[in-house]
């Protein structure tokens, strides 16, 4: 049960910045997720925390302690790795006994028949204890590694991405599993994930890292409708978030958007208008989320904007429509049977309350004028 | 489907057995010599009148022993010191990254390329000079130049092969950096190890070059022992095929005792893909 704390934490290999100057506070009893896109710096961030790799610059604590120099077998840390590093030559019981068979954890064979027993019910391996690695399936081979972890009673869990390599399916399912195992573990954990469903669905908070560079840490619901930058708004939804530039343009003292070759169709929310009006800008990145955007084949033209039918994806219960309008795509979510062509002309109606406006400079978040979300960190 | 089948397969082993053939008949040969008199040994070719005359000769002055045993000596303190230098070696090469590797790496594969003859002279002065010369441990010394690419080589690969990820689960776990290696390392490189300590305990026991020209009065190795039978009026067959029979022993034993250990795919589903 720890605080985990990492102050200006800067990692190089060789000339490859992997980690620069990241700050990272973790409550006791956290379920904390990391998120970002392969190479964003997720793995040597835990790697860090775990001891396996020691920062050139900054501090790592736990408990307020400072660990840098701290080997890994001392931190009382469990780690669930990505590609699961089984070992070859043990049996899956004996796999997930060696943390309480090392000089550091050590546990009577009684006691370790007892929890490796225990752990196996849960995780529904334990008709599989004396098979090898090599004879297990993905699956089986990720809940032993989990298993490996969980026997522990360590400070801090830490998971690398543990949900990868699973297909689809079994992904889903493990998720809803990891949710409610979240609830009974009552330890800090640290996931990371590149998938935005795992960290939407089971984290407390999301730091989200691009390039070795913190972009924003929040709760689920700041991270989704309050994104400090372009790219968490744009990392976060299926289908990615519509952004698009628009000039700001004052008629008659309301404020309006010229999007899309058009300006009468979107009104700056009244939230939203004192805000852009301090900061003098001219023109705005506003982004609208794929739901956020109505479509209709009859023509509705005092508040629908023309567009053509580009393509449809049907994905089931859903559709993924994508139209094209004044030079550039924008994708909506449509119902799963809608049946159209490509280039029939098709109107649109967007929802500005739920619209996030972005500066388009420095692409961060300026206002949005619904109201969920609280104030984001970062 | 069927009716070629048959017929490849026997003319398959048809082949291995003619090749078998060729490759085991000096061995069984000199086997045969060796139970052979001198005054029968241009004769008869199988029917003869089998003696053990020879091997009694053999063992009678003791000598033999001594001969054999200063290759036992010498043979495995070679492989010995190649295991132990070499094991780090092999993970140093495999892990770290360093100025230079690859031609480090390179340069003690490069001890193989050399014929013996080429370096022998030097060595000869050198070994004279710092007083090596018919030593064991200078015997073991110029042996690793001969043992140890092997063992670099063969367990380099076989670390590679192990992610490091193994390593990291098991410091995690509780192990030190120490056990990790004895625990976790060396079991998996087992077969790696087997493989590679006996090519070179077979280099090393049958060689002749370093072990006539750098030793040869007090260390006295069999493979150089089986030039006294050629002596200037005679030449002893049957004594010869009996000390390289007997001296041949110690490898065919130890392959066939090693076979279990050399055990494939042990790395297999560790890790994913």
């Amino acid at each position: 049960m720890a605080d985990i704390a990492l102050k200006q934490v800067t990692k190089k290999f060789k000339h490859n910045v992997a980690l620069n100057a990241v700050s990272i506070d973790i409550k006791d009893k956290e379920f904390y997720v990391i998120f970002g896109p392969a190479g964003a710096g997720k793995t040597t961030l835990l790697n860090t925390i775990a001891g396996i790799v020691v920062p050139e610059e900054g501090v790592v604590t736990m408990n307020g302690k400072v660990v840098n120099s701290l080997e890994p077998e001392d931190r009382n840390v469990a780690m669930v790795f990505e590609n699961y590093a089984l070992y070859p030559h043990l049996t899956v019981y004996d796999n997930m006994a060696s943390p309480l068979r090392s000089p550091k954890y050590r546990q009577p064979e009684s006691k370790i028949r007892e929890e490796v027993h225990r752990v196996a019910k849960i995780l529904r391996i334990d008709w599989l204890l004396q098979r090898l690695p090599s004879e297990l399936s993905n699956g089986q081979r990720q809940r032993v590694s989990l298993g490996r972890a969980l026997v522990r009673n360590p400070e801090v869990f830490l998971m690398d991405e543990p949900l990868t390599h699973l297909d689809a399916k079994l992904r889903h399912q493990m998720r809803a599993e990891f949710k409610e195992m979240q609830a009974n573990l009552n330890t800090t954990t640290i996931y990371v994930t590149h998938d935005y469903m795992e960290a939407l669905s089971l984290g407390d908070r999301i730091a989200v890292l691009n390039e070795g560079r913190i972009e924003q840490i929040g709760t689920p619901d700041d991270i989704y409708y309050r994104p400090a930058t372009e790219f968490v708004a744009q990392a976060f939804g299926e289908p990615e978030i519509n952004i698009l530039t628009a000039d700001v343009v004052n008629k008659g003292g309301s404020m309006h958007m010229n999007l899309l070759g058009n300006s009468d169709h979107f009104p700056v929310p009244a939230q939203v208008k004192g805000i852009l009006e301090d900061s003098g800008l001219n023109a705005v990145r506003v982004g609208f989320r794929p739901k956020d955007i109505k479509y209709s084949f009859s023509d509705d033209s005092a508040s629908s904007l023309r567009a053509a039918v580009y393509s449809i994806e049907p994905l089931g219960s859903k559709a993924i429509l994508t139209v094209h309008v004044d030079g550039r795509l924008i994708r909506l979510i449509a119902a799963a049977d809608l049946e159209a062509k490509p280039d029939q002309p098709i109107y649109l109606k967007f929802n500005v309350d739920e619209a996030i406006f972005f500066d388009p400079e420095t692409k961060r978040f300026i206002a949005r004028a619904g109201k969920k979300g609280g104030r984001s960190v970062g | 489907m069927g009716h070629k089948n048959p017929w490849n397969q026997a003319l398959k082993n048809a082949a291995l057995a003619l090749y078998a053939l060729f490759a085991l008949f000096p061995l069984f040969w000199m086997l045969l010599i060796s139970f052979k008199h001198d005054r029968e040994m241009f004769n008869t070719i199988f029917v003869f009148h089998p003696t053990l005359d020879n091997y009694r000769v053999l063992f009678s002055s003791g000598e033999y022993i001594g001969y054999f045993l200063n290759n036992v000596y010498v043979s495995v303190g070679a492989v010995l010191l190649s295991l132990v230098v070499g094991v780090p070696a092999a993970y140093a090469l495999a892990r770290f990254d360093f100025k230079g590797k690859e031609n480090l790496a390179f340069t003690f594969l490069s001890f193989r390329f050399a014929p013996e003859m080429l370096i022998i002279l030097p060595l000869f002065l050198i070994y004279q000079k710092i007083g090596l010369y018919d030593t064991p441990f200078g015997l073991i010394w110029v042996y690793q130049l001969i043992s140890l690419p092997f063992i670099i080589w063969i367990l380099r690969g076989y670390f590679e092969d192990i992610s490091p990820e193994i390593e990291h689960a098991g410091r995690v776990d509780g192990y030190s950096w120490w056990r990790v290696f004895l625990k976790i390392n060396m079991p998996l490189i087992r077969p790696g190890m087997v493989a590679a300590a006996l090519l070179s305990f077979i280099f090393v026991w049958n060689n002749f070059t370093f072990a006539l020209l750098l030793a040869g009065q007090d260390v006295v190795t069999s493979t150089v022992a089986s030039l006294k039978y050629i002596s200037s009026d005679t030449v002893h067959y049957g004594q010869m095929a009996a000390a390289v029979t007997i001296s041949a022993l110690p490898e065919v034993i130890l392959a066939l005792l090693i076979q279990k250990h050399l055990v494939r795919g042990l790395s297999m589903g560790a890790v994913k893909g």
